[in-house]
């Protein structure tokens, strides 16, 4: 007789089932702290002190890296996009084409890669590591709510400070492309900055920086829920924090593809 | 009347992990917990501390005071040194913002950590101190708003004997000083006999024994004679409790 449960259809489908419930507790977890979050904003119960502290790390901190990966991702763009252009004769373009990318797409995207991975790793595995070591529950007993204490601040730092990240970053990005389209395609950094202007409009980067605003909060949020709900011990730390970068990176994927749909379709 | 335990039951998924508990601890005493790993003791005092719900059953302490609780691993605050650790509740707590004072909040530090034994160690961080100075930060953290009601989840554990002892006369000194209703769960027979008036041992979610420390001890009851000689043979099955 065949045992079902060792047949290859069974497992995937229980792959699938085990997926499709972690996204599910995970998507609970995180309306229900994002409702106790806005709780505590609405009555601006703000810790103050502990929201500049976590917005210098969520953006200071993180700086360095972030700008590293979005400088380098417009080297690389520019590099083969540049030389292209040029040969077509496009070369008043490359300015243009790249202040759109960035600003509009590339600078946002790749700051949110980067932050994922360096900040809301470390509020997840943080929290995980208060909850299993019990400071949580001590948290509770000591009548200090730890989302009020813990969660807010981080969400607040992600929401306010990747604004000013994705500006950064952008900033950064369009240097680099200029830089890279001057040796690569000979193009003169006063004609880059004259291609760039007729690419930049106030109104995409009002949007970006709403975009970013978002995703910062996004992150936030997803990192502290999944390393708050942890239980048990070292192990469930590194399966919370593995469950905040791979659903921040799916959420931030679905935020950039619903304001790409509002706003550019 | 400080703790008052009626009727109590909590579940987990299926199992009945409290069944029916019903017992009182006063003012300036201390209840001793005992039973195997698994029979519900820490369950009991998170329900006591609100940590946990109670599925049903009522739980009453004295009006107006804090439900303290102390954690078998302390619990500190990593990131925080030893006077952000216990003044704590009184810098972030709703109700205690704004009412005291840099240098009145300082005065009440130094009190609790002299209760218990330490001082001058403010600027300390908790991976700095030794287990049971952690154990002692932690008592301080937990009485800094003078609670009626002091929960200790395995004081003692991964302590030395000597440290032991001293965390067993804190115990009783805090006891003393509060005037307040303790309950002490634990495996350690010393501190049952230093530092507990009642004991109650629960198995399998009900409690088989309920009396005085000295008729925990010297009593003729199965279940305690079996816990105490630590026997396999007795009304209790291990395998149950594992």
């Amino acid at each position: 007789m065949i045992n079902i449960k060792s047949t290859l259809t069974y497992k995937t489908l229980a792959i699938f089932g085990h997926g499709l419930k972690d996204f599910l507790v995970t998507l609970g977890n995180v309306g229900k702290d994002f409702s106790h979050v806005a709780y505590y904003i609405l009555r601006l119960r703000i810790n103050l002190k502990a929201t500049l502290e976590q917005s210098s790390r969520f953006a200071v901190d993180s700086l360095p890296i972030t700008l590293t990966i979005v400088s380098m991702t417009s080297i690389i763009i520019a590099m083969q996009i540049a030389p292209e252009l040029a040969k077509q004769g496009a070369e008043g373009y490359i300015g243009m084409l790249s202040a759109l990318v960035m600003v509009r797409e590339l600078a946002c995207i790749m700051a949110g890669f980067a932050i994922i991975s360096m900040i809301g790793s470390s509020f997840a595995s943080e929290l995980a590591s208060m909850a299993v070591g019990e400071q949580i529950s001590a948290m509770k007993s000591l009548k200090v709510d730890p989302i009020e204490y813990l969660v807010v601040p981080r969400f607040l730092a992600g929401v306010i400070m990747m604004p000013f990240v994705f500006i950064l970053a952008s900033f950064a990005g369009l240097i680099c492309a200029g830089i890279i389209s001057k040796v690569t395609a000979n193009l003169s950094l006063l004609n880059y900055v004259n291609s760039l202007w007729q690419g930049l409009y106030v109104r995409d980067i009002l949007i970006a920086m709403l975009k970013a605003s978002f995703f910062g909060g996004t992150i936030s949020l997803i990192s502290c829920s999944c390393g708050y709900s942890t239980r048990g011990g070292a192990k469930e730390v590194g399966i919370a924090t593995t469950r905040a970068v791979v659903w921040s990176f799916l959420a931030i994927a679905i935020w950039d593809y619903i304001f790409a749909a509002i706003f550019y379709l | 009347m400080s703790i008052q335990v009626k009727n109590l039951i909590k579940c987990f998924d299926d199992k009945i992990v409290l069944d029916n508990l019903t017992f009182n601890v006063s003012d300036g005493e201390t209840l001793g917990v005992v039973g195997f790993s698994g029979s519900g003791k820490s369950t009991l005092l998170k329900i006591i501390s609100k940590l946990l719900y109670a599925d049903e059953g009522t739980i009453e302490t004295t009006k107006g005071s804090d439900v303290a609780m102390t954690f078998q691993y302390s619990a500190l605050f990593d990131f925080l040194d030893v006077y952000h650790n216990i003044a704590f509740p009184l810098l972030e707590r709703k109700e205690f913002r704004g009412r005291y004072t840099k240098d009145e909040i300082k005065q009440i530090v130094k009190e609790k950590l002299a209760l218990v034994g330490l001082e001058g160690i403010e600027e300390k961080f908790p991976s700095e101190l030794s287990g049971g100075m952690q154990k002692r930060v932690g008592f301080a953290r937990a009485i800094v708003t003078n609670p009626k009601t002091i929960l200790y989840d395995e004081p003692t554990a991964g302590l030395d004997p000597v440290s032991s002892t001293l965390i067993e006369d804190y115990i009783v000194r805090l006891k003393n000083e509060l005037n307040a209703a303790c309950i002490v769960v634990t495996h350690q027979m010393s501190t049952i006999k230093r530092a507990c008036d009642n004991v109650i041992l629960l198995y399998e979610g009900k409690i088989v024994f309920k009396g005085s420390t000295q008729e925990f001890l010297q009593g003729n009851n199965p279940y305690t004679r079996q816990f105490i000689t630590a026997s396999l043979d007795g009304p209790m099955e291990i395998k149950s409790a594992i």
